[in-house]
Parts: C-alpha cells; sequence; structure tokens
C-alpha cells in the first residue's frame, strides 16, 4: 500500500517525516519511469524466456518422469537416483563453472544462456513420475494389446491424465524464471537480451535517489507476476501442498 | 509396466541438460578448484594443489562471511520455522477466511526479490523510512538500518523473513492435514490442556515436516545472494557478506577464479552435509519409532 502511495507523490512529499500516507495521484512518476529505461524490452525478454523455459521443461520433465515412472529397463533405478542428486549441487555452487562453459560455447549475453540450461528440472521429472506410477497399470496393458507405441501411449493416455502435474510444473518453473535474478544478471550484459528483474537492478544503480519513480518501476515489475499468482493461486497452493506431501513420505 | 528399449532414448534430453549444466559444471568446478585459473587464457592456468583452500581458511574474510552465513541462516531458519508453525496452527484452528488468509501469506513469497527488496531498502531509510517512524511512535530510538553494521544484517534477515515465511506455513499446514485427529481428541479426553496437546501430541507428529523445512531453508538461506546485492552490496564494511556473496565478489568483481571455484566447493560441501543430516535423521526416526 505504502508503496503504491509513494509512486504516486510529488518527490518532496517522499521526502517528509514521518511518512505521510495521503496519495496524490502523480501518475506522471509511472510515464517518467517508464521511459527512463528500455521496460518494453525487458518486459519481452522476460516473457519470451520464462514462456521457453516452461516449454522446454515440460517436455523434458514429461518424457524422462514417465520413463522413470512406467517403463522398465536396466539401470532405471540407478539414473533416478542420479537425476534426484542433481538437487544436492545448489545453483551458486554452479556459477563460476557454468560461467566457464556458457564462455567456451560462445553464449554468454544469449537468451540460450538463460532458457536452456534451466531447461531440465528435477523437481519437475519427480512430480511427473510420482503422478504417472499412481495410474492403474491396465492403462499400459491395454495399450500394449492395443499395439500402441509407447510414445502414442506417453501422448494420448498420460499426458492428458498427468495435467494437473504439468500445470503446477508449469507455474512453478514460469515464476521462478520471471523472478530469477543472479544467472541472468552474471550471463548476460546488454538490455537487449535481459529481463525484467536485472533491468531493475539497473535502474536502481543508475536512479537510486528518485524514489518515486523507483516504486513505480518496482510497482509496474511487480504487478504481472502478483495478478498471475492470484489468478493462479489454488494450483499455486495446491502444487505446494502436494509437493511437500510427497518429498515428506 | 511397459518393457522398453526406448526408455533410455526419453532420458536422452533431459539428462543431456543436466550433465552439459549441472553434473559436467559440478565436477569442472572440483577441478578449476586446485587451479591458479586464467579466465581470459585458461591455458595460463597452473595447478596449486590445496593453495586455494588453505588460503581461504586462512584468510579473515573467509571466516568472517562463514559467521554471517551462520548469523544470517539461523536467525532466518529459527524465526520462520517458529512463525511459521505458530500461524499454520492458528489457520489451522480457524476455518473461516482461511482460504483468504492462505494467499495473504503465500504472496510474498512469489514477488520478485529485486522489486521488493528495494521497497524494503525505502522502509529502512533512516531519515523517512517506515522502520524508523514505527520505533519512533513507541518511543524507542531511531537506527540507521542498512547503513549501521549492527543492524544492516537483522534488517535483511527480517526482510527475507516477510519473503519466505508463507512456504513456510504452507509445508507447515500440509504437514498438518497428515497427523491425526484421534489421538488429539484423545489427549483432550484425558484432559490434556492446549499447550499439552500441542507439547505431547502435534510436535512429535509434525517432527519429519520440522526436518524437512529446517533443512530446505537451511540451505536457501546459505545460497541467498540477491537481497543482500540490492539492499547492502555486503556492507557496510562487509557486514553483510555471506559466503555466498564472497563467491560472488571473488569470481565476478575480482576474477579470481581458483579461489572462487573453492568457496563453491566448501558450499557444496555444507549443502550436501545437510541434505545428507537430514536423509538420516528421518532414516533414524523410522527405525526407532
Amino acid at each position: 500500500m505504502w508503496v503504491l502511495i509513494t509512486s504516486l507523490n510529488t518527490p518532496d512529499q517522499v521526502l517528509t517525516f514521518p511518512p505521510s500516507f495521503v496519495p496524490h495521484w502523480q501518475w506522471q512518476n509511472y510515464v517518467l519511469a517508464w521511459e527512463a529505461a528500455p521496460w518494453a524490452r525487458y518486459f519481452l525478454n522476460t516473457i519470451f524466456i520464462a514462456s521457453t523455459t516452461v516449454v522446454l521443461v515440460i517436455v523434458t520433465s514429461a518424457l524422462a518422469g514417465f520413463a522413470f515412472g512406467a517403463l522398465r529397463f536396466p539401470g532405471r533405478d540407478a539414473l533416478f537416483l542420479l537425476v534426484l542428486s542433481a538437487l544436492m549441487i545448489p545453483p551458486t555452487v554452479l556459477l563460476v563453472p557454468d560461467y566457464i562453459v556458457l564462455k567456451d560455447i560462445s553464449w554468454l549475453d544469449t537468451y540460450w544462456a538463460q532458457i536452456v540450461p534451466w531447461g531440465a528440472s528435477v523437481f519437475g521429472i519427480f512430480m511427473v513420475r510420482q503422478f504417472v506410477s499412481t495410474l492403474p497399470a491396465e492403462l499400459a496393458d491395454a495399450a500394449e494389446i492395443d499395439g500402441a507405441s509407447s510414445l502414442r501411449y506417453l501422448w494420448s493416455v498420460v499426458v492428458p491424465l498427468v495435467r494437473p502435474a504439468l500445470i503446477t510444473i508449469a507455474l512453478y518453473v514460469g515464476i521462478g524464471s520471471w523472478d530469477s535474478f543472479v544467472w541472468p544478471f552474471i550471463m548476460t550484459s546488454s538490455p537487449s537480451v535481459q529481463p525484467v528483474e536485472v533491468g531493475l537492478a539497473t535502474f536502481y544503480g543508475t536512479n537510486g535517489t528518485e524514489w518515486t519513480q523507483l516504486s513505480a518501476a518496482a510497482v509496474f515489475t511487480t504487478l504481472p507476476v502478483l495478478v498471475f499468482f492470484l489468478v493462479a493461486q489454488r494450483q499455486f497452493l495446491e502444487g505446494a501442498f502436494s509437493t511437500a506431501g510427497g518429498l515428506k513420505g | 509396466m511397459l518393457e522398453s528399449r526406448w526408455g533410455y532414448a526419453y532420458l536422452v534430453p533431459a539428462l543431456l541438460i543436466l550433465v552439459a549444466f549441472t553434473f559436467g559444471p559440478a565436477l569442472f568446478v572440483v577441478y578449476i578448484s586446485f587451479f591458479n585459473w586464467n579466465l581470459l587464457d585458461p591455458a595460463l592456468s597452473h595447478p596449486v594443489g590445496l593453495e586455494n583452500f588453505t588460503r581461504l581458511l586462512g584468510s579473515a574474510r573467509f571466516i568472517g562471511s562463514l559467521v554471517v552465513s551462520l548469523y544470517f541462516t539461523l536467525a532466518t531458519v529459527a524465526a520462520s520455522a517458529l512463525a511459521g508453525l505458530g500461524i499454520a496452527l492458528l489457520l489451522n484452528r480457524h476455518t473461516i477466511g482461511r482460504s483468504t488468509a492462505r494467499v495473504a501469506v503465500f504472496t510474498p513469497y512469489v514477488t520478485p526479490l529485486v522489486a521488493t527488496s528495494i521497497i524494503w531498502i525505502w522502509i529502512f531509510n533512516p531519515q523517512f523510512g517506515l522502520a524508523n517512524a514505527v520505533l519512533s511512535a513507541v518511543g524507542l530510538p531511531e537506527l540507521q538500518w542498512l547503513e549501521s553494521t549492527t543492524w544492516a544484517l537483522p534488517a535483511v534477515i527480517m526482510y527475507t523473513l516477510w519473503h519466505n515465511l508463507g512456504f513456510t506455513v504452507i509445508i507447515f499446514l500440509a504437514g498438518l492435514t497428515t497427523i491425526s485427529r484421534e489421538l488429539s481428541d484423545a489427549a483432550r479426553v484425558d484432559g490434556a490442556n492446549a499447550w499439552q496437546e500441542l507439547r505431547w501430541v502435534t510436535l512429535p507428529q509434525l517432527v519429519p515436516t520440522i526436518l524437512f523445512v529446517v533443512v530446505i531453508s537451511s540451505i536457501g538461506a546459505l545460497q541467498a545472494f540477491t537481497q543482500f546485492y540490492t539492499m547492502t552490496g555486503g556492507g557496510p564494511l562487509g557486514a553483510t557478506t555471506t559466503t555466498s556473496y564472497l563467491l560472488y565478489q571473488e569470481a565476478f568483481v575480482f576474477y579470481h577464479t581458483g579461489p572462487a571455484a573453492a568457496l563453491a566447493v566448501i558450499l557444496f560441501l555444507i549443502t550436501a552435509g545437510l541434505t545428507l543430516a537430514q536423509l538420516r535423521l528421518g532414516r533414524n526416526r523410522g527405525a526407532t519409532a
């Protein structure tokens, strides 16, 4: 609330103490803040990066989760343990070596660097596997008798049934990608490929004392995430619930 | 279950990404940590054995960063576990308005760190901020907050709590749905008061959830970077330089790649230790229960 009011105040009113809670409807703060940085570019970058990351994660999670949950092949359980062990390697540890890897393949300062490394999610694979392994065995038997290939079974039987899991994964990966800062901050340097969060940090670095414009920028960069969350809050909370329940066991 | 030679093919996309950007680099960082690594020309790198590690262990900056990380981790984990449990118990008891309250509590968790930490910088502004307005309203002395070596870290801790508390609450709420109603009813029939019921009936059944919350939030706290970058930049005078922040400075401000890799290895060992401790504690409980 206070942020909304500050973003609508004149600079003089912001610098009063105790803080004033009377808004003065200075909508031009938003105009000034919007014009002070390439926000449209930042927003388009974020939307592009978040949506392509989501698509990639859904594809890799559905394929791998299906294999781990519904197919039988030698070494399956060992491979699943290997995938789970990735949870022990936090992103901070990977900043330095991945920077060098991305530098070597000339991906620094590109969209690729912000999408592909995040294209496989252990959480996503785990969740699809849990869902798939609860499906009745008769489904797979029926598919086998019908002569359906495993890919066909995945696409026309499994995917529709695990849709709730896929939606939860999409929501969390989407918000995670929208909110991510450290990775794009380290791996990119040009506003032409940078996302909103990095843009906001740059804006703060250069306009750090313009509090009315700064809070306007903080508001319009947060608003899309908030609206998105409030619209989908039921799936979000159920997702957190089922993950907590699943991991505890 | 389908017998399939094609199982491996389904794993290829995910494994390719994990090997290229997680497992491979994780091994690579261990390798780099034994080198004086030249970022511009790797051919000029030369092995230095354990020197990166011994230098770190002897440096005041590293030891200082461990102290800051420990302070930050203990404070955020203890406070968010206690407050999270308290709020979850409250929400669990009252059914009216619960779903609205759940959404309200969870909302800060999905907000972007850069945007909301900028707002909290303003809250902690010594001249015009809300924090000092509250302090002076209740008759307490005003503080310099982010500009003070004593209060900068508590200020970042308060912001982090605000941001993460909702996640803890949801996990505890999920845990509370799994505990047995019969046991609570039996305790009440036997004349247990609310505190006794909580202490002897509810909490023992929540131990796995508490363990999960503590380990997950400790790992998160050790990784915390964004709020430090925007709110304090590791200052004043290194008062908020955590081990993760030191890693960033070494790697991407000073380009000391070898020492930064050694820091990453140490962070990895701490994280892996915490994860294994959780698995072990969980298993021991299972064995004795």
